[in-house]
């Protein structure tokens, strides 16, 4: 409009960020797929645990599954985000010295986590494994990102905000929400931790957190990227702005309550279950919103395809994320989790979604990047052609190959034989059939690791010796002026007072009521029936006033995104109003006085000490302690966990995964010899196990000093240990120690009781034992911790 | 601000252009609209049946049931398994090759190829730990070892009553009655 009259000003892009960000990226990207890949080796070839305690998969997956998403994805989505974002405004980023702080507080941060974590420092969670003083910076930088973004954001010369930046938004809000609630811990050291949630309400924040990490961190942001490069790359007008908007708000509202489908048929609540399997069928469609706008912006553009690297990238990546978006919802239902669940099916998804959703946009965009940020051309289109096939082929090897594994290895631990009277195969009979199929995976695996490094040699070759350039714009004063009238224009009162938020607010008014009502016994029946009244009368009142009326919520929402600070906190309340209403009632409801049949005994001084040395070796990793409400898992591990059994467990550890069994009731199955050699050399007493060896547990002291402590760190917590002098600590350690000592020498077993293997055994030995809840009553009394 | 071009033929665009991106505001499918729709009847549905009234068996009664029709089974298959018909299995050919299969699979990393025991005890010597009788035998591999920290875990989900039985002729194939007969026993026998 009238550009001619205006005078212009020049503003430079700060691209020298969004360069070192895609470096970063691309460089992080190598190791965190390379720790993965020999991960995937070890799965198949055990000695590739080479009996090195800093290597064994324990440790390097958590390295691996932390280096994918936060250093490689992180990454290439702050580049992403600080290039788009800037363009998508028209200013540069508010902040040099924040956009530097965010560059290396981010680097740090990977550097220290790969360094603690392959030294078994852990929090033991999935994907929060990182120690606390690492969780502080991780807020700090994350703190400066957003202050940096929002500060850009507000300095914008475009009116209004761009579907990319919702996303963006959202991405930067939710995730400092979830990873700041769920790293909430009790440091005893500079080093150790103990979460502050117990069991059940660990495990409910934890995978609140772990599956919108997956939602907040490997979704949104690169659906932020897919709405500007897609469009960009293929010069073809988005298909659907009310599209993006319903599938935008949908997905935000929705996602979050979905966490419970990691937990379906456990001893979680029947309620949540119930939330997290049908929020999860619910999302389906939002998430195919977002494939729908990418791909059906390709239309018209389906020919540039074929010579085009990088659409072929984004077009493949944008299927993979509506089949890992079509699967997800599949496998939330509670009857396909039955066999799904702790099996390869789960990882074969999840890499579905990397691999194909993240890894392939990754790659798209920094093919699109590389010969825009620096004076060059792409060295090579054909390698660039290459690397995709190679990517593709690789993917479907690993997902076909995990696929038919997870499905196998759930239908034969289900099988019975064929008097019906005793379980088909032992759990290692079932390790030996998939054990071809794990191979598999990691040559697939090695297929997609081959075309990164073809990546790498493409770029690097682009950009030796070649100029960087800093994008720059043209600012018409008038876009400047129009900018600074859009914003304000809502307000409070308008952002509240109109008809799409007073209905969502009612709406979500009565969903809430109708939930949390079901809860409250006979009570809460009245609130359940005016919460069900209110959603229903506000959804017909609704339909009928915008169908009849010919009302249009457009003009508001326009308002809305021209005004980034009312958008920002409606996104927040869609995002924390899912999260709230499971996790407070589950704090506030779960304790001992409410529970009903078992509850934990604590561990004693030395299971405790053991029980630090199982979450820091990562054992987590591949065995579950969480006997399903399913007939096979009952057959197999023995009566099915109750809430109450693992209630004083800080951090909580349900498992995601059995590569190896179940260990929730392994005490006093297998006796102490058992475990010293198994421990020792699992393949010597389990033949044809893929266990890694640990040696190591023989040969370490357990840090004993450190259990005192500990003791009174959990006291704070909540678990009921009777106060004790470390005098008192190290003689009940010393005198379960000797016990276990003396019947290792029986059989010539020779171990110290300071070593490491004692306290496991001890820890090993304790799984499952509990007591009924007036004994832990009378427990909780006596020691005196106020629950 | 920069605006679209529209062409005639094409459906129109939003008024307005970011950094060249330029946006249709076409309607959104029909099929994923009812895909949306038809997910939030159901979850309607599904919280109102499943969770609100209860409807059909909860998993853990379903468990519980199923699990007290295993035991009765495993019980009536129990009471046809006595001292005298686990010798007779144990002269059996048959029913020794299946035991020695499930043998030297499960119970060979403990008790060892030869029978003379690792980890596990030597079961051909003159010695029982828990009772010199074959019910003694098939009781302690059913529960386990009554000695927790030191002995041998239950195999009653993994073999069943009939896998058991032919791993315990498979152990008697080494033993005569009158030889067992005479053996000593370390504890209180079980399982009599």
């Amino acid at each position: 409009m009238n550009q001619g009259n205006s005078p212009t000003t020049t503003i430079e892009y700060n691209d020298r960020a969004v360069r070192y960000f895609m470096l970063a990226g691309i460089i992080w990207g190598l190791v965190g797929m390379g720790a993965g890949l020999l991960a995937a080796f070890q799965m198949y070839f055990p000695q590739l645990n080479l009996g090195l305690s800093w290597i064994s998969f324990g440790r390097l997956r958590p390295l691996h599954t932390n280096g994918a998403i936060f250093a490689f994805v992180g990454n290439m989505m702050f580049a992403g985000i600080y290039h788009s974002t800037q363009r998508l405004c028209k200013t540069r980023l508010a902040s040099r010295a924040l956009t530097w702080f965010h560059f290396w507080g981010w680097q740090a941060i990977i550097l220290g986590a790969a360094v603690t974590l392959l030294a078994g420092y852990t929090q033991g969670k999935e994907y929060a494994e990182l120690i606390w003083p690492l969780d502080i910076l991780v807020t700090l930088t994350w703190v400066a990102f957003a202050i940096n973004f929002f500060w850009t954001l507000a300095r914008r010369n475009e009116p209004t905000l761009y579907v990319a930046i919702w996303f963006y938004i959202a991405t930067i809000i939710t995730v400092a929400l979830l990873y700041v609630v769920n790293n909430l811990q009790l440091p005893t050291s500079a080093l150790h931790s103990y979460s502050i949630y117990g069991g059940v309400k660990d495990a409910l924040v934890q995978w609140w957190y772990g599956h919108n990490a997956v939602a907040f961190f490997l979704t949104t942001p690169i659906l932020g990227i897919m709405y500007y490069y897609v469009p960009k790359a293929a010069n073809r007008p988005v298909y659907s702005y009310r599209l993006s908007i319903v599938h935008f708000w949908a997905l935000v509202f929705i996602y979050i309550w979905a966490g419970p489908h990691h937990l379906l048929n456990t001893a979680l609540p029947h309620w949540l279950q119930a939330l997290g399997m049908i929020f999860s069928l619910m999302l389906w469609a939002p998430s195919w919103g977002g494939m729908l706008n990418g791909l059906l912006t390709l239309r018209g553009a389906w020919n540039q395809l074929r010579r085009d690297p990088v659409l072929k990238f984004f077009a493949a990546g944008v299927t993979f994320y509506g089949m890992a978006t079509f699967e997800g919802p599949l496998m939330s239902i509670r009857a396909v989790n039955y066999l799904s669940h702790y099996t390869d099916w789960t990882i074969g998804h999840v890499h579905g979604g990397t691999l194909g959703w993240n890894g392939l946009m990754a790659a798209g965009m920094f093919y699109f990047l590389a010969p825009r940020l620096w004076k060059a051309k792409l060295w090579s289109q054909s390698l660039a052609n290459l690397h995709f096939w190679v990517a593709f082929v690789g993917i479907l090897f690993y997902v076909g190959a995990m696929w038919a594994s997870g499905i196998t290895q759930g239908l034969h631990l289900n099988a019975v034989s064929d008097d019906g009277l005793s379980l088909k195969y032992q759990f290692l009979e079932t390790v030996q059939t998939i054990r071809p199929l794990l191979l598999f995976r990691a040559i697939g695996g090695s297929f997609y690791l081959f075309g990164w490094g073809l990546l790498m040699l493409n770029i690097f070759m682009t950009i030796r010796g070649a100029e960087p350039v800093n994008g720059t714009v043209e600012v018409p004063a008038s876009d400047v002026e129009a900018t600074r009238q859009t914003e304000g224009t809502i307000g409070w009162i308008g952002t509240v007072f109109n008809w799409p938020f007073i209905y969502s607010a009612f709406f979500i008014f009565g969903l809430l009521g109708w939930i949390v009502g079901q809860g409250l016994g006979d009570a809460g029946d009245i609130i359940q029936v005016l919460g069900i009244g209110v959603l229903t009368l506000t959804t017909l009142t609704c339909i009928v006033h915008f169908q009849v009326t010919g009302r249009k919520w457009g003009e508001w929402y326009e308002k809305l995104i021209g005004n980034w600070i009312p958008f920002t906190v409606l996104t927040f309340l869609a995002v924390f109003i899912g999260g709230a209403i499971q996790i407070i009632p589950t704090l506030a409801v779960q304790r001992v006085k409410n529970l009903e049949d078992r509850v934990q005994v604590p561990y004693t001084p030395l299971e405790l000490a053991g029980r630090d040395i199982y979450v820091s070796e990562g054992c987590y990793n591949c065995h579950s302690q969480m006997i399903r409400t399913i007939v096979p898992d009952v057959r197999r591990y023995g009566d099915y966990s109750r809430l109450g059994e693992s209630i004083y467990d800080h951090p909580f550890q349900w498992g995601s995964k059995r590569t190896g069994p179940d260990l929730a009731r392994e005490g006093g199955v297998r006796n102490n010899i058992w475990h010293y050699d198994h421990m020792h050399n699992p393949q010597e007493i389990s033949p044809g196990s893929i266990m890694p060896p640990y040696p190591w547990l023989l040969e370490q002291d357990a840090d004993y000093a450190a259990i005192p402590g500990k003791l009174k760190a959990l006291r704070v917590l909540g678990v009921p240990y009777p106060e004790m002098t470390p005098e008192e600590v190290q003689a009940q350690i010393d005198e379960q120690a000797q016990g276990i000592v003396d019947s290792l020498h029986e059989e010539y077993r020779t171990a110290d009781k300071d070593k490491k293997i004692v306290a496991l055994i001890a820890y090993l030995q304790k799984l499952g034992t509990y007591e009924d809840v007036d004994a832990a009553q009378a427990r909780i009394e006596s020691s005196k911790v106020l629950e | 601000m920069s605006t679209p071009t529209q062409d005639p033929n094409e459906p129109p665009k939003r008024p307005h252009v970011y950094d060249g991106i330029e946006e249709y505001d076409n309607r959104l499918p029909n099929w994923w609209l009812w895909t949306f729709y038809l997910a939030i009847i159901f979850a309607v549905l599904y919280w109102f049946t499943w969770y609100s009234a209860h409807y059909g068996t909860s998993n853990e009664e379903h468990v519980n049931k199923a699990m007290a029709q295993l035991e009765e089974a495993q019980l009536a298959a129990l009471s046809e398994i006595n001292n005298e018909t686990l010798w007779q299995m144990s002269q059996n050919d048959g029913f020794v090759a299946k035991g020695e299969e499930i043998f030297m699979s499960t119970c060979v990393s403990c008790h060892g190829a030869d029978l003379k025991g690792g980890i596990g005890l030597n079961l051909v010597d003159h010695e029982w730990k828990w009772g010199n009788t074959p019910m003694s035998v098939f009781t302690v591999v059913t529960n386990g070892s009554p000695d927790k920290t030191s002995g041998m875990q239950s195999w009653k989900s993994q073999l069943g009553p009939e896998g058991i039985s032919q791993v315990v002729a498979f152990v008697l194939s080494h033993h005569t009655p009158e030889e067992m007969a005479s053996a000593t026993t370390l504890n209180t026998p079980i399982g009599q």
